[in-house]
């Protein structure tokens, strides 16, 4: 079938807007503060799919360099939302994102 | 340069205002509360006055004599409205201020030294002599004024006085009252009075005598005669309050409240004098109208008084009847232009009203404040000095011959029978007659007092022992009861008086004989006192008569020389005016250019004799009634009374007049205040009940727009934001995933609504 065969520009967007979607479902509903950060890291490589595949189209290298740049960023967020899960967890003994609520009284 | 007389005239009437300050302030300090003082003080105003009098009288025996002085007191300049006003102050001393002078400080010298042995042990012994220093000096300022002015003041302070002595006991209710009706009574009059002085001050802008005097004869008194009937009748209103006459006499026989001293000092012998000595002062001005007025209210008070003192009970109440008859008389003797006789009289009955009011206060301290004639009797052998110097004023009262009553109370009834004549008679003749009358009854209530008080046996254990002091009615009886309590039942132990209180009585008793006035028993005119204060001529001009020149400066003038031709009166000189009175400016009496004074004169004389018997016949008639009556028994007073009790009766009541007044003047004055009272509660105070009711209103509304209105918006708004508040809070739920499934919705929502519009 044509549409197995020839992988286009629309498999790669789908496969994008998929997992973009998971990311998004798993930030949106998990209470886990590291599941969320994973959906996190999943939105990202979603929109790296993206760039990646409008460079590969568009012929350039500007979409490459961008996403080198947010698997960088990407690692340093990690990082730093970690250190602040740890600190968290120190703190309220969870990390549960719904029972981290001081702030709100 | 002050004429030293004048000088000497001030000190005078300073002195007993010294008297005043130094006790009002000091009397408690003083040793005796010094009474010593007060006496001391007016032994020398006397001696002064003596001084004074000797020099006048004695020395220029002048009835021209007048010195004047006056300075300017207030200057107001030209006030708008009004014109110049100027008020001065001054002094004059002619004849008739030089005899008022000594007899004033004489008679209040006398009362002092009384009231130091009738008023002893008295708690506000030292205020009484202070009160009687005032008393004195406003008198004597009344007597030395030169203008309207000034003897107006003099007259409220104589007022103040009166008022301050007559509520002396005012613990008592009696006195207090009797205070108020006597100062009540004589504003009444001085209202009158001083509507007279502004009369006379619209026109001529001056207050003296003088000048009013010479105004009026210059012919400068632009309104019509009218007016000047109503200016002195105005005036003489002045005299009816404070001399009680009859309108306003209620006040006096109540003013016997008062200490006797008082009575004697000030409601018998000076002040009520004061109307009379005024009228005198300001007699010239006197339209014929305006005098018949007088006249006539001068023999209706006369006559009224005297049939009401025939029943009182009350000794003081009787003297007080009898003063106010005897004013009548110097009132009436004005009125029909006695004027000399009118103001002879007023010094005789001075001394011989202060003698029996004195007398009587004698006898009412012999007899422990005893007042009711009917409990006393039998006096004259306890009391022979009292006696003696009572009936001696009584006579001099009744117009016994030798007696100096006789003569004033004759000249003023000769001129009321020449009046009646030169008036054509008919109506007019019901003043003399009125006069006579009265004569008869004051003989007759004289000799009653005199026999019930003296003669007979002693009545006091025909007391009712019930019957205290101040039962005998609602107008009860001055006492003076103070520390006395050993009264009713038997009176032992009734004694004469000590000296202190005798002497005076033995000098007014021998200033109550004929020689003193005049050497000829049966003639005043042939006195002192009628030749220095002869009737001055009047400036008003009668109808038909007119006058050329200034009056007041010829009379005086033509005054003078008649004065120098007969500045010796021989009493051969007078027979022949009184024979053949055609011929009177030769005579004895001053000349009139006025043809109705000079009638009035003549028609006096011609009758002096006529009065005389007529006046003795009344004397006997009375007397000889009062002794067939009380001494021998012949007629019942009581059953009398009986028999004619309605007659009783209105003279008893006082004819009623304080009952007439009472529902008359007081409860028409009452009823007026309450309708006042009633509109002020009700119609003024409820129109500002209404103001206040709408305003109140009002606010209640404006509180109301407050409240609902103004808060309502400001509590919805809050309300609105807390509502709303609520409901966003449920959004804010503080969780991030929450905001970002909204921001998701938000964008998936604007991706759909592109898409649907990508559609169409």
């Amino acid at each position: 079938m044509e549409m197995f065969t020839s992988i286009g520009l629309n498999h790669f967007l789908t496969i994008s807007a998929i997992l973009f979607s998971f990311g998004m479902f798993a930030v949106m509903t998990r209470k886990n503060a590291i599941v969320i950060l994973m959906g996190v890291e999943l939105i990202l490589n979603a929109a790296n799919i993206n760039f990646l595949t409008f460079s590969k189209y568009n012929g350039g290298m500007t979409g490459v360099m961008f996403s080198l740049f947010v698997i960088v960023l990407a690692a340093a967020e990690a990082a730093v939302a970690l250190a602040i899960v740890i600190n968290i967890f120190k703190t309220f003994k969870t990390v549960d994102v719904s029972r981290v609520d001081t702030m709100k009284e | 340069m002050m004429h030293s007389l004048i000088q000497l005239s001030i000190v005078v009437l300073l002195l007993p205002l010294l008297s005043f300050v130094v006790l009002i302030f000091f009397n408690r300090r003083l040793p005796r509360m010094g009474d010593f003082v007060g006496v001391g003080l007016l032994g020398t105003a006397f001696s002064i006055a003596l001084y004074i009098f000797w020099t006048v009288v004695v020395q220029h025996y002048d009835p021209a004599y007048r010195i004047a002085w006056d300075f300017t007191w207030l200057d107001f300049g030209n006030v708008p409205g009004v014109g110049p006003l100027v008020v001065k102050m001054g002094i004059v001393i002619d004849n008739l201020t030089a005899i008022m002078l000594a007899m004033v400080t004489l008679i209040s010298l006398l009362v002092h030294l009384y009231s130091t042995g009738y008023m002893h042990g008295d708690p506000r012994y030292g205020r009484f002599f202070a009160f009687l220093g005032i008393f004195t000096f406003s008198m004597l300022g009344i007597v030395l004024s030169d203008n309207l002015f000034s003897i107006y003041m003099f007259w409220e302070l104589v007022g103040l006085s009166s008022y301050l002595l007559i509520g002396f006991y005012f613990e008592k209710d009696s006195a207090a009252d009797a205070q108020k009706k006597a100062f009540l009574t004589n504003r009444v009059g001085d209202i009158g009075m001083w509507l007279g002085i502004l009369i006379l001050y619209s026109q001529f802008h001056t207050f003296g005598y003088r000048e009013i005097f010479e105004n009026i004869a210059a012919g400068k008194f632009t309104l019509s005669n009218g007016w000047l009937t109503a200016a002195g009748i105005l005036l003489f209103f002045g005299c009816v309050g404070k001399s009680a006459q009859f309108p306003l006499h209620v006040w006096l026989p109540d003013a016997m409240e008062g200490p006797t001293p008082v009575s004697a000092l000030i409601h018998a012998a000076t002040m009520v004098a004061a109307g009379v000595y005024f009228v005198g002062r300001i007699f010239v001005i006197l339209t014929p109208d305006a005098l018949h007025y007088i006249a006539f209210i001068g023999a209706v008070t006369a006559f009224m008084s005297a049939t009401i003192a025939i029943t009182q009970h009350d000794i003081k109440r009787v003297l007080a009847y009898s003063t106010v008859s005897q004013l009548g008389y110097m009132v009436m003797g004005l009125g029909v232009g006695a004027y000399s006789a009118a103001l002879f009289h007023l010094l005789t009955h001075a001394f011989f009203k202060a003698c029996l009011f004195l007398g009587s206060g004698a006898i009412i301290h012999a007899m422990h404040h005893e007042q009711d004639m009917r409990w006393m009797g039998g006096l004259r052998k306890q009391m022979p000095w009292t006696f003696a110097t009572f009936s001696i004023a009584t006579l001099a009262l009744a117009g016994l011959p030798l007696t100096s009553g006789f003569m004033s109370k004759d000249a003023i009834l000769a001129g009321a029978l020449g009046f009646a004549s030169v008036e054509g008679g008919g109506i007019y003749y019901i003043i003399p007659v009125l006069g006579f009358a009265s004569a008869m009854m004051t003989a007759f209530y004289m000799g009653r007092q005199v026999w019930l008080v003296f003669f007979g046996e002693s009545r006091t254990h025909l007391k009712p022992a019930e019957e205290h002091h101040g039962d005998h009615g609602h107008d009860a009886h001055g006492h003076d009861d103070h520390g006395h309590d050993d009264h009713g039942g038997s009176h032992h132990g009734v004694h004469e008086v000590g000296w202190i209180m005798r002497a005076p009585l033995v000098v007014l008793a021998t200033l109550s004989v004929f020689f003193v006035f005049s050497p000829d028993p049966l003639d005043g005119a042939k006195g002192w006192f009628m030749h220095l204060v002869p009737t001055p001529a009047t400036v008003v001009k009668s109808a038909g008569a007119q006058h050329e020149a200034a009056l007041g400066v010829t009379g005086g003038k033509l005054l003078a020389e008649a004065a120098t031709d007969t500045v010796k009166p021989e009493a051969g000189e007078h027979a022949q005016a009184a024979e053949g009175h055609g011929a009177a400016s030769e005579g004895h009496g001053p000349v009139f250019t006025d043809p109705r004074q000079a009638e009035l004169a003549h028609a006096m004389h011609a009758n002096h004799y006529t009065a005389i018997y007529l006046s003795s016949g009344m004397l006997v008639l009375g007397i000889g009634f009062a002794l067939v009556v009380y001494a021998f028994g012949v007629i019942d007073p009581g059953k009398t009374a009986q028999a004619i009790r309605p007659l009783y009766l209105y003279s008893f009541n006082k004819w009623y007049w304080d009952e007439i007044y009472d529902a008359t003047l007081i409860k028409g004055s009452m009823l007026i205040s309450k309708m006042l009272a009633w509109f002020d509660s009700n119609i003024v105070d409820g129109i500002v009940n209404g103001i206040a009711t709408i305003f109140r209103k009002f606010a209640f509304l404006n509180g109301n727009i407050d409240k609902y209105v103004v808060d309502g918006t400001v509590n919805f708004t809050a309300f609105f934001v807390q509502t709303s508040g609520a409901v966003m809070r449920k959004i804010q739920t503080g969780k991030v995933q929450t905001y970002l499934v909204m921001v998701t919705a938000a964008v998936l929502g604007y991706f759909a609504f592109y898409l649907v519009q990508l559609m169409k």
